[in-house]
């Protein structure tokens, strides 16, 4: 064991820092702070341009291998390079789905021509992607697909119909990767394909979904006969679940890496606040905070631990990483909870009209979706007690 | 010993239920907030029709004399319904403050008059709070400035809107001047009837919650036996039920303080304070507890503004922060305890002294 870092990694922290200091200012400057959870969908155009200047540093998919045009960064420089964004304020980064998602399954699944077609365009931050898994009747039960595809022989195509639900950012996107039943006989998770498709094309319509924060950040996605390239399938049609699972993993697991520093931000607003209108003084307040404050650091050494395990550079992560969203997404939300307690009556009134929420106002409400997007808290549960216990699992209705 | 309703206690709540219930859906609650005042003549009529804004207005100065105890189930009914209409504040807050002061002032004996008769309608603010509800509707405001209190007519105040979490609520910021005229008490006098006011203002708003609780709980059962996934009712499933079990034993668990506090500000409301705190907490912990399971529950459809469900939630959130936030209820409460001379032990718990 060894809790530091090396000399060489405090170098390349260093040379971060640097990087984001020279570069995080004039028209961007504005972005501070923003585009976090909760403010995903503010300065779409303009955190578009800071992905593009990221590139052109080459400071976008650093933990991507070099041949496929990452940084090919170890774990621990991933760690300090999500540190040290978060720390400097950088905004959310609106390629995430691309860099973390759609990215990594493409390396890890996909064909060389696949590869060579997207993955450019993700590192140089100017195609940005969504996720077609949920549906109106797909939630926690992912594997309940409607939307179905089949191969027009005369076309040469795949041609998708269905409805997606919750697809982030879609109305940004320049992709989406999308699982359809390529059987139409087969239930359940058999018979899937994951298809990646152009959003710019007359099969797709996108209607932003209203949020309870009053803002759209997240959509629904229709496909009416959409079209997908025949070479566009990874995998074989029927691995799709294979290759989405697979996926999941990088959601639950590397590209939640720099969410802790935004949450020290959070913690450390927070504290600011308590320290100006003297909520501090409350004894029940400043435990909370401490609670806060201690089980953030567990996050820290938790994903510490799970990472050092980890670097086979194929997304797969240890058993300890099934305990992470379940806790990181109940803390944020006791942190929302925190938050509104230490403004007191404040945390009602609103910044202005129509509907301006202040920060952490729109924090305390989006962290009710954390505990429930990429798996519930009770699928979390599920999971910790089937997968990592190997307690009976609850009887599923057959895939025939 | 009885710590039941009586009667006509229960009939009365019916009654409101039965209106309400008629009356005041999703749907209409939604249209409010796309008027610009966000309240209804027509409804406030037939508020006014039931003799709701009379309740607490002894029967000398026109109104039904009715206590704490007799309207705090109709306070439920307002909260399970989210009522957008200022009722409860008016009605349990405000006019009780004018009947302390009516018997040797006019003025105020004048105004209870036109409250039970449904023709004016007053807002009160406290300093506990930043904001004054409905003072955009009323025809006067009972303003508090250092130990005095005023009634100022709401043509001769500076209102500023302020836009609250919760669409349906109406808030506003004053600007005012104090002057010998509009003043109605001050001194021992004034403080005593601010200190009440506090007291009646939390005891309005944790009967709300514990009703804003329970309609939460009621759609989310509703929605548990719709919703499907993996083939059955979600409901089926242990973890869900549990979270509602959860919160259907918090709320059961809030409504004994809440009763309790009506009743000890209906007979002794000097000695209120610890009483009207607990119910608070409490009822401001069901509330949450029950919006936090319930959009969990709804699951991504409970973050949308196109479900109802953050109707209750954003009313829960900002009542359980309004008439004095948890931390400072807790605080009240813990100071009640560590009183040298707090009453506490087992005769006084369960004792006849005890109220």
């Amino acid at each position: 064991m060894k809790l530091s870092f090396s000399a060489e990694d405090e170098l390349f922290r260093k040379e971060v820092a640097a990087w984001l200091n020279d570069n995080l200012v004039g028209e961007f400057t504005q972005l501070k702070f923003r585009g976090g959870p909760g403010d995903e969908h503010m300065f779409p155009e303009e955190r578009k341009a800071w992905e593009q200047k990221l590139a052109e540093g080459g400071w976008t998919c650093v933990g991507w291998p070099k041949e496929y045009g990452g940084r090919g960064c170890s774990i621990e420089q991933q760690v300090i390079f999500n540190e040290e964004y978060a720390r400097c304020g950088a905004p959310g980064h609106v390629g995430h789905i691309g860099e973390g998602l759609a990215g990594p399954t493409i390396i890890a699944f996909g064909t060389e021509e696949q590869k060579q077609k997207y993955l450019p365009g993700i590192v140089a931050g100017k195609e940005l992607w969504c996720q077609g898994y949920s549906e109106p009747g797909a939630g926690s039960d992912l594997a309940n697909v409607k939307t179905k595809a089949r191969f027009d022989e005369e076309k040469g195509k795949w041609i998708i119909n269905g409805q997606k639900v919750w697809t982030s950012l879609a109305h940004e996107s320049d992709y989406v990767f999308v699982i359809a039943r390529t059987d139409p006989d087969s239930v359940a998770h058999k018979g899937l394909g994951f298809f990646l498709m152009k959003m710019d094309q007359p099969g797709i319509e996108v209607r932003g979904i209203e949020q309870i924060t009053g803002t759209s950040e997240f959509n629904e996605v229709f496909f009416d006969d959409a079209e997908c390239e025949a070479d566009d399938i990874v995998g074989a049609p029927g691995e799709g679940w294979k290759v989405a699972m697979g996926l999941l993993g990088f959601e639950r697991g590397v590209s939640t890496l720099g969410q802790q520093m935004q949450f020290q931000n959070e913690l450390n607003q927070v504290i600011d606040i308590a320290k100006e209108n003297g909520a501090y003084q409350d004894p029940t307040i400043r435990q909370r905070i401490a609670k806060a404050h201690t089980e953030l650091k567990i996050m820290r050494y938790n994903s510490m631990r799970m990472l050092s395990g980890q670097g086979g550079g194929d997304g797969s992560l240890q058993k300890e990483a099934l305990i992470y969203k379940l806790f990181w997404a109940t803390w944020h939300r006791s942190m929302g909870e925190l938050a509104m307690d230490v403004m007191g009556p404040e945390s009602e009134i609103l910044d202005g009209g129509p509907y301006e929420l202040s920060r952490l106002q729109s924090m305390y409400l989006f962290v009710r979706s954390d505990t429930i997007y990429g798996g519930t808290n009770e699928i979390q549960r599920n999971i910790i007690a089937e997968r990592g216990l190997g307690m009976p699992k609850e009887p599923r209705v057959a895939a025939k | 010993m009885d710590f039941t309703f009586t009667e006509d206690q229960q009939l009365f709540a019916d009654s409101v239920k039965d209106f309400l219930q008629g009356e005041i859906t999703a749907e209409s609650i939604r249209a409010s907030w796309e008027t610009e005042t966000g309240r209804s003549d027509e409804l406030w009529a037939q508020i006014t029709e039931l003799g709701l804004p009379a309740m607490l207005v002894p029967e000398e100065f026109g109104g039904l004399g009715m206590t704490e105890l007799d309207v705090v189930l109709m306070a439920i009914e307002c909260g399970r319904v989210a009522l957008h209409e200022p009722i409860v504040e008016m009605a349990m807050v405000a006019t009780p403050l004018l009947a302390a002061l009516a018997p040797n002032n006019e003025k105020c004996a004048d105004l209870l008059g036109q409250i039970a008769g449904g023709e004016a309608k007053v807002a009160i603010a406290h300093t506990v709070n930043h904001v004054v509800a409905d003072a955009h509707i009323a025809d006067y405001l009972i303003l508090p400035h250092a130990d005095q209190i005023h009634l100022v007519a709401q043509a001769d105040v500076k209102l500023e809107a302020q836009e609250s979490v919760d669409p349906s609520r109406r808030l506003s910021t004053v600007d005012w001047t104090p002057s010998e005229a509009t003043c109605i008490a001050s001194g021992a006098e004034g403080v005593a009837l601010l200190a009440a006011t506090l007291n009646r203002g939390a005891l309005a708003s944790a009967a709300q919650m514990i009703g804003l609780a329970e309609a939460m709980v009621a759609r989310s059962v509703q929605y548990s036996e719709e919703r499907q996934q993996f083939g059955k009712p979600i409901g089926v499933n242990q973890a869900l039920k549990h979270h509602m079990a959860n919160c259907a034993v918090k709320t059961e668990f809030a409504k004994a303080p809440l009763y309790r506090a009506a009743y000890v500000l209906s007979m002794k409301p000097e000695s209120a304070d610890f009483a009207i705190s607990h119910a608070k907490v409490v009822a401001g912990e069901a509330a949450l507890f029950a919006a936090k399971n319930s959009i969990q529950l709804h699951g991504a459809m409970g973050y949308t503004w196109e479900c109802d469900l953050h109707i209750w939630m954003k009313r829960s959130w900002a009542l359980d922060k309004f008439w004095g936030h948890a931390g400072f209820h807790k605080n009240r409460t813990h100071q009640w305890l560590m009183n040298p001379n707090a009453q506490i032990g087992a005769d006084n718990t369960f004792g006849a002294v005890a109220i």
